[in-house]
Formats: C-alpha cells, sequence, structure tokens
C-alpha cells in the first residue's frame, strides 16, 4: 500500500512544531502548527535566514546548538525549565498560564539529504504550556505551605520553631559581626481570669488583636513569635540595652491604653516584658536571661518592662 | 620465503577482524599478540616484516611499543590501526616512526588501500 | 543472574566496539571544541544494576555531585539510559569547554548540553558498530545535591537489569576533568545485545 499520502496531511495537523532548516540556517520548511502560532506564511519567508522570520531568537544560544547538531550530527535539546521558549508563539492557554507564550520542549535533529551531501536541521517544538502552568502552581502551593509552616494559625506571628530557629542565626550573625542584638520575652498578664470571664474565644480574640497591635510597632527585620499559649518573643536585630527598653515600654504602653471591643464589651489588657541583651550567650542561656527578667516584671508588679541584670538571679533566689 | 605479519591488539575481535580483512593477494605468515609486550618479545625473537598495531592496550600500549622499536632500531614496518583517529595522535605515532595509521574498524577497503599504497601488495 | 552472563569472548567484542566509539566520539569532539580531547576508557565494567549506587556512592560522597539522564533507542528492541555523573566542581570547566563563558545560561542547561554532547556522540558511534541506529530522548538532571544521589541512582537502576559501567576520562590539552558514564540496559535488550554480539563474532 501506498503511504506517501498520509505524510503531508500528518505534518498539518501534527500538534507539534516542525521546522526545517538548511546549513546556513535558512527556513526550508514549517508546518501549520508554526505558521498558525506565528502568522507566518511559508510561501513568503522560504529561503530566509531564521533570525529573519522570528523575532527576538535567543540568537547566540541557539546558534551554538545548531552548531553542534551540524557538526556533531547528534541531536540536541532545550527544555521549557531551562529556557521557557526559543521561538515567541501564542499558546491556547490564554487564561490559566501567566507566560504571554508557549513554553516549549524543543528537539534538534541533523538531517542529510537522499544525496548524502546535503545537511539540514529539524526542530520539533512541543507546547510545554501546560507542564508550564502546573509548575507555576505548584511553586505557588510550595511558598503557601512554607508560609503556613513557619506562621502560627491562631495570631499569624511566626510559630516558636520557626522563630526559635531565626533566633539561632541572629545569634550567630551578632556574634560573628559584633553587632548588638536583644530579646523581649512577653507575657499576658492574668490571662487566666480574661479567658474565666470571656470564655477561651474571649482569650483567643485578645492573643489575635494585641498580636497585630504590636507587630505594628515592630520594624520589618524585627521577628515576632509566639512562644507558647500567652507567652510571646521579639527579636530586635541591631539593638543594644537602651533601644530595646525603649521598644518595651513603648509596647507596655501602647497595650495598656489599647481598648479592645469584644461582644459587646470593652476589653483592656496588660503585658509584662522581661528584656535581654546578648553578650556572647547561647540561645538558651539567653531565652533564660529573658525569662529571668519576665519573671521579676511580674514579681515587681505586671504591665512594666524590666531588663536583665546578673543582680536579678539574686532577688529570684531570695522569692523563691 | 613468506614475510611473517604481526598483529598486536588486546581484542580478540579486533585481531580476528584485521586478520579477515586482510587483502587475499597479500601472502604472509600471520602471527598475533594480544600487548605490547608480547609484541616485543615477539619482535625480539624472530624476523616480522610488517606489524599491525593497537595503541590502546594493556602492559605496554601502541606508543611503548614504536618506541621501543625506535630504539632497538628494528627492521619493521608498522602500521597503526587504532580507534583513537585524532590528528595529534596520529602526528605523535608517525614521529616515532610508524608508517600509516588506519582508522578502526580496520575494513578490507581501507587495508587495501592502505597496503597498496605504501606497494605491500 | 546467569541468564544474562556474558562470555569472555562477547565481553571482549563489546569492549572492541566501546573502544572504536569512543575513539570517534573524541575525534568528533576534539574537531567541534578545536581541542585534542582525548576519551579514555580504561575497562568496561557489566555489573548488576543493583549493586551500582553502593559502587559509586563512595566515589561521589565527598564532593556535590550531578546525574544526568538520557533514554535511547534503537532498532530489534534495543534500548537503554545512559548517566553522566559529574562533580560539580567541574561544572566551570565545562563551561569554558562549551563556550559558554560570554554569556548567562544556567548551571542545568550546561550540564544537560555536555551531556547530550557526549553520550550521543559515543552512543551514536556504537550504534553505528552494532549495524543499528538510535534516537534520543532529551537530557534530565536526576539529582544535584549528594544526600539525594544513592537514592536517585539506586531508583534508577532499580529499572533495569544490566549496566554496562564506561570510566571515561577526559583528558583536554588545556584541562583534564573525570566523569562516569553508565549504559543501563533492561533484561530484553541484554539478550539482544548478546545476540548482535553473536552476529559480529560470527563474522569473524
Amino acid at each position: 500500500m501506498q503511504l506517501d499520502w498520509l505524510l503531508q496531511p500528518l505534518l498539518t495537523q501534527l500538534n507539534t512544531g516542525v521546522l526545517v532548516l538548511d546549513a546556513q540556517y535558512r527556513v526550508v520548511f514549517f508546518n501549520q502548527f508554526i505558521a498558525r502560532r506565528a502568522d507566518v506564511d511559508l510561501a513568503k519567508v522560504q529561503g530566509n535566514l531564521l533570525e529573519d522570520v522570528f523575532a527576538d531568537l535567543p540568537l547566540a544560544w541557539l546558534r551554538r546548538k545548531l552548531d553542534s547538531v551540524l557538526h556533531l550530527q547528534v541531536p540536541a535539546f532545550s527544555s521549557w525549565e531551562q529556557r521557557q521558549y526559543i521561538i515567541k508563539l501564542a499558546h491556547l492557554r490564554p487564561l490559566s498560564s501567566d507566560s504571554q507564550y508557549m513554553a516549549q520542549n524543543c528537539s534538534m535533529l541533523p538531517l542529510t539529504a537522499p544525496d548524502g551531501v546535503s545537511r539540514y536541521i529539524c526542530l520539533l517544538i512541543e507546547d510545554a504550556t501546560d507542564a508550564y502552568v502546573y509548575q507555576q502552581q505548584l511553586q505557588q502551593s510550595v511558598i503557601q505551605l512554607e508560609h503556613a509552616n513557619r506562621t502560627d494559625g491562631l495570631t499569624g506571628v511566626y510559630n516558636r520553631r520557626y522563630w526559635q530557629q531565626q533566633l539561632g542565626y541572629e545569634i550567630q550573625r551578632a556574634g560573628r559581626y559584633q553587632h548588638p542584638l536583644s530579646l523581649l520575652l512577653f507575657d499576658l498578664d492574668k490571662f487566666k481570669d480574661l479567658n474565666d470571664q470571656y470564655g477561651h474565644q474571649g482569650g483567643d480574640f485578645v492573643l489575635v488583636e494585641l498580636s497585630r497591635l504590636i507587630g505594628s510597632l515592630l520594624r520589618d527585620t524585627d521577628l515576632f513569635g509566639r512562644y507558647g499559649g500567652e507567652e510571646f518573643g521579639i527579636i530586635l536585630p541591631e539593638t543594644g540595652m537602651t533601644g530595646a527598653l525603649q521598644v518595651a515600654n513603648r509596647i507596655c504602653d501602647t497595650v495598656a491604653r489599647h481598648k479592645m471591643l469584644y461582644n459587646q464589651q470593652t476589653l483592656k489588657a496588660t503585658i509584662s516584658i522581661g528584656v535581654a541583651c546578648y553578650f556572647a550567650q547561647s540561645v538558651d542561656e539567653l531565652i533564660q536571661r529573658a525569662d529571668t527578667a519576665l519573671y521579676c516584671a511580674k514579681r515587681q508588679g505586671r504591665n512594666r518592662a524590666v531588663a536583665y541584670q546578673p543582680e536579678l538571679e539574686g532577688y529570684l533566689k531570695k522569692v523563691k | 620465503m613468506a614475510l611473517t605479519a604481526l598483529i598486536c591488539d588486546d581484542s580478540l575481535l579486533a585481531r580476528n577482524q584485521l586478520k579477515k580483512s586482510l587483502p587475499s593477494v597479500f601472502d604472509a605468515d600471520i602471527i598475533t599478540a594480544s600487548n605490547g609486550v608480547e609484541a616485543l618479545s615477539i619482535l625480539r625473537a624472530r624476523e616480522v616484516g610488517l606489524v599491525f598495531l593497537d595503541l590502546t592496550m594493556p602492559e605496554l600500549d601502541g606508543v611503548g611499543v614504536l618506541e621501543a622499536i625506535k630504539a632497538d632500531a628494528m627492521d619493521c614496518l608498522v602500521i597503526v590501526v587504532s580507534a583513537d583517529i585524532q590528528p595529534e595522535m596520529q602526528k605523535r605515532v608517525m614521529e616515532l616512526g610508524a608508517l600509516a595509521f588506519v582508522q578502526k574498524p580496520a575494513t578490507a577497503d581501507k587495508l587495501a588501500d592502505v597496503m597498496h599504497k605504501y606497494g605491500l601488495i | 543472574m546467569t541468564e544474562l552472563h556474558f562470555t569472555d569472548v562477547q565481553r571482549d567484542c563489546l569492549q572492541e566496539l566501546v573502544n572504536v566509539a569512543m575513539g570517534q566520539a573524541s575525534d568528533k569532539l576534539a574537531r567541534y571544541l578545536g581541542t585534542f580531547v582525548h576519551l579514555q576508557v580504561p575497562a568496561i565494567a557489566l555489573v548488576e544494576a543493583a549493586l551500582l549506587s553502593q559502587h559509586f556512592a563512595s566515589r561521589y560522597q565527598q564532593q556535590s555531585a550531578t546525574l544526568v539522564s538520557l533514554g535511547f533507542f534503537g532498532d530489534q528492541g534495543l534500548r537503554g539510559e545512559t548517566i553522566m555523573l559529574y562533580q560539580l566542581a567541574n561544572v566551570g570547566v565545562i563551561a569554558q569547554l562549551l563556550g559558554y563563558s560570554d554569556d548567562a545560561v544556567s548551571e542545568a542547561e550546561m550540564l544537560t548540553d555536555i551531556s547530550s554532547v557526549l553520550t550521543t556522540t559515543f552512543l551514536s558511534g556504537l550504534a553505528e558498530q552494532l549495524e543499528n541506529s538510535f534516537s534520543y530522548a532529551a537530557p534530565r538532571i536526576l539529582s544535584s545535591r549528594d544526600q539525594y544521589f544513592a537514592d536517585k541512582l539506586a531508583y534508577t537502576a532499580e529499572q533495569w537489569q544490566l549496566a554496562l559501567q564506561v570510566d571515561i576520562r577526559y583528558q583536554l590539552t588545556d584541562y583534564s576533568f573525570n566523569c562516569d558514564m553508565i549504559l543501563l540496559i533492561p533484561g530484553e535488550a541484554v539478550l539482544r545485545l548478546r545476540q548482535t554480539l553473536d552476529n559480529i563474532l560470527a563474522d569473524f
């Protein structure tokens, strides 16, 4: 059975771009897939240089690939993951893809004419836009997952695991560059009473509201995390004791003055803050010092910030 | 007395391939060696007129054999038969006194051409 | 796996075909790259694919390594996959070699490019020796961080029965680097390959 007649309709309907170049990289042939998506007419451009037919080609890159095909007589490949597209072609996913052009996988194959001498290169171009779109979505999901993985579900500040990890990095950085670093640990005063009076939902509301309020008082570089329950921590890079104490007092005052409306009732809350300054301690030691200062702030009557000093250790022993 | 020709290659396939591809008019006793050391001991023990020499071999490679032939001023012709066909390598073996260079696989046509050129057939 | 065993004669035949293919590949590459390329093939080894990751784990443990895979298909059911193994420290040399230093090309692209050039040049020579011809799938990077290296290799090798391990030493006029190439061949293709070798041997 004679099958030659098949070739033309197959090339026309093939869902792959077929583009043939001669050894001088002049366009010899392309099929309908390319003609329609690039809006070019083969009869008008046949014999023209590739770069004169298709605009904005990555020419140096493409020539290197084509040279290797011609000289080594082996195929070359290009993947959309490395180079999204070679030829600017329209695609059929205008709504779901954020790219105007078709993502492409391309194989460049050596061809020899029946005369055994004339060399050609055949480029097969496959539409990888779907894969590209899936990958974009996947990347989006990964970003969301990463965000969820470091965020406290209730308050939206960093969770303890991530926050403590960052504290480790900041301590390393401060130690390496001899930069100041401070840590605030704070606790809602009489949170149990709040919960008893307004229920856990009321307590949660206060945590969310105060996290938002305190977050708005911080710099972008400060790291705010929930340490557990009603206890929070704030890492203040590039900040010494004086600056840290100022920030702590400002937070204390702002919280104390802040009125919150919950179920038609006005709530107020106060916090106690312990402040510690980094001085070549470990993560645990630094947290321990801030915790000691926080404990003293509670003992001294709450709604205040206390800076850590070694003498506080004695005070702690006395009251214990 | 017929000429003695030595085929030196570590591959049995290559030795057989070469032996079968030699022109039928080439009247010689064919002996074989599977590495350079073996080849040299044959060359030192008996008179060999022509050597077909592979380059990549264990024990002693083709370049080593050529160096020894040159150093001992042995009276034999060497045709290098190798897969490594780069110009630099060809130049190197020619400088060491090889007569000609044949690219593997050694087909009957290639062998006939080169042997005719140097009057061996 | 006795079924996939190669006799000494078959092994010798395959080694010779690989040598010839590698010689042709070095010649082509030398002309293309404009530098003296010597691809040395000390010895091929036929190993059970399952043992591969063990073998390479120690060699690539110290440095970050990359695996690049390229699949090939021939006539008469001959098919397989090549894996090139590189140490990432060599990437700079590869870039220089391919003339990539002048423009921004990702490391991934350089690796797939050099892999496809090296393997297809070699494989098309080998196909010719076997009186066959191969078509190729685009190269893929399997892994570029060593903690996954052994796992990836083990996983890939699991799908194949026989591995033809070819250590390649690239020596170039101005630089040299080593990398490894593994030819993975599935069981039924091994039988085909053996048949082809027997046919070639029968001719001589």
